[in-house]
């Protein structure tokens, strides 16, 4: 598992790139929204805590390809799957990769987006709590919908129309500052969905 | 001495019969070519045969294992598909580095990349190289591991008449040092190999 975790994420460095593009795309989402429903200091703090959730969203929708389908797409998946006798930790490497290289950017420059949207130091740490637990939900989440539909070209709204459903949860416990715990819990119960039908889904390709 | 033994093969995909009561029987040393006509079930073969398909009936046994049930056959065999298996926005030098973490072993890139007179493509992106010579570079992952049987799919397709002989040349020095081969092709390579089934 540590070979395809550092695989990967060798693989996102040599492709800098793309979480430099969604961490834009995440800064841009932030900036343009208050634009539309003003830009006084109560509206931006109410605003915040909804459109990080529509960001991370957004982000996370945007580069669910890269999970699996690049890799089957120019046959490296037969290499990790050969490599790799157990699905399930090709799929555990999956998902540490994904956060690590799409996530935890958005994390890093979060306590600057909070600060220009005059957030109070409390309220941060909530936020910031209930989008990691909610972050890791929403990637177990993209992780089994691109096994399940893969080797499906051109779909990516096909797999929006199944993610963005099953992102509602988070997005309206996300927005309650004091529900991380039932984030953890949507985000555990998540888990254990994703790792059935990955591994469901890459047996399929397999077969 | 390996041997690789296919017993009474019979493979459905979906409700199509692919494969039916194939028998073969392999040792170490010796080259087979499978020949067929496009969608007769050559590369399921090889995808049965590398463990990747593991619905069928018969058995495929490697030194009287079953192959389903041995751990450590995955070590024993490299499969190159159809597929080249390189990031097109990587560099050759980028994409061995990632074979080389996938296979845990230290390559010297540019003696590698010889094999097939191309050290002078390390830096290049492989976005930029003909489909001949991304051929090569894929075909370089045999060197990654020290398997016993080599699966090879369409090898041949793309490559020049220099490539081709180097590639010939590769398959022989492996049965020399008593390797196993099975290559699809659908090229006549009976000059070349003697050991041919058609499917």
């Amino acid at each position: 598992m540590f070979a395809l975790l550092k695989r990967d994420l060798y693989l996102a460095l040599y492709s800098s790139s793309s979480f430099f593009y969604t961490s834009s795309f995440f800064v841009l989402v932030l900036i343009i929204l208050p634009f539309l429903f003003g830009t006084n200091d109560v509206q931006l703090q109410v605003l915040f805590k909804g459109i990080i959730w529509i960001g991370l969203s957004l982000s996370i929708l945007l580069t669910m390809e890269r999970i699996f389908n690049a890799d089957y797409e120019d046959g490296n998946l037969d290499i990790i799957i050969q490599r790799n006798p157990s699905l399930e930790t090709i799929i555990i490497s999956k998902y540490i990769t994904h956060w690590i290289v799409y996530c935890l950017p958005l994390f890093i420059i979060l306590p600057i987006l909070s600060f220009l949207f005059y957030v109070s130091l409390d309220s941060f740490f909530l936020i910031f709590l209930n989008l990691f637990f909610g972050s890791l939900g929403m990637v177990f989440i993209v992780t089994f919908v691109s096994a399940l539909t893969l080797g499906a070209k051109r779909t990516i709204f096909l797999k929006a129309v199944i993610v963005i459903p099953l992102f509602v949860p988070f997005l309206i416990f996300g927005t309650n500052l004091e529900s991380w715990p039932i984030l953890l819990a949507l985000s555990m119960m998540s888990f254990v969905l994703s790792m059935y039908v990955s591994a469901y889904g890459l047996r399929l390709y397999v077969e | 001495m390996n041997e690789l033994k296919i017993e009474d093969l019979t493979c459905y995909r979906g409700d199509n019969l692919v494969l039916k009561d194939l028998n073969t029987k392999l040792k170490s040393g010796e080259t087979l070519v499978i020949r067929g006509s496009n969608g007769s079930g050559k590369t399921t073969l090889l995808r049965v045969l590398s463990n990747f398909i593991k619905s069928y009936n018969g058995k495929i046994l490697f030194n009287d294992h079953n192959v389903l049930e041995d751990a450590n056959y995955r070590n024993c065999f490299n499969f190159v598909g159809q597929k080249n298996s390189l990031k097109d926005n990587l560099s050759v030098k980028n994409n061995l580095k990632l074979w080389e973490i996938i296979y845990q072993k230290n390559i010297y890139y540019s003696k590698l990349l010889e094999d097939f007179h191309m050290s002078h493509l390390v830096e290049r992106d492989v976005g930029s190289l003909s489909d001949g010579q991304k051929k090569c570079i894929s075909l370089l992952r045999l060197n990654f591991t020290e398997s016993k049987i080599w699966y090879l799919d369409e090898p041949f397709v793309f490559l020049d008449e220099e490539n081709s002989q180097i590639l010939i040349q590769k398959i022989k020095n492996f049965n020399t040092n008593n390797g196993i081969v099975i290559i699809t092709s659908n090229i006549n390579l009976q000059n070349t190999f003697t050991n041919e089934i058609k499917i």
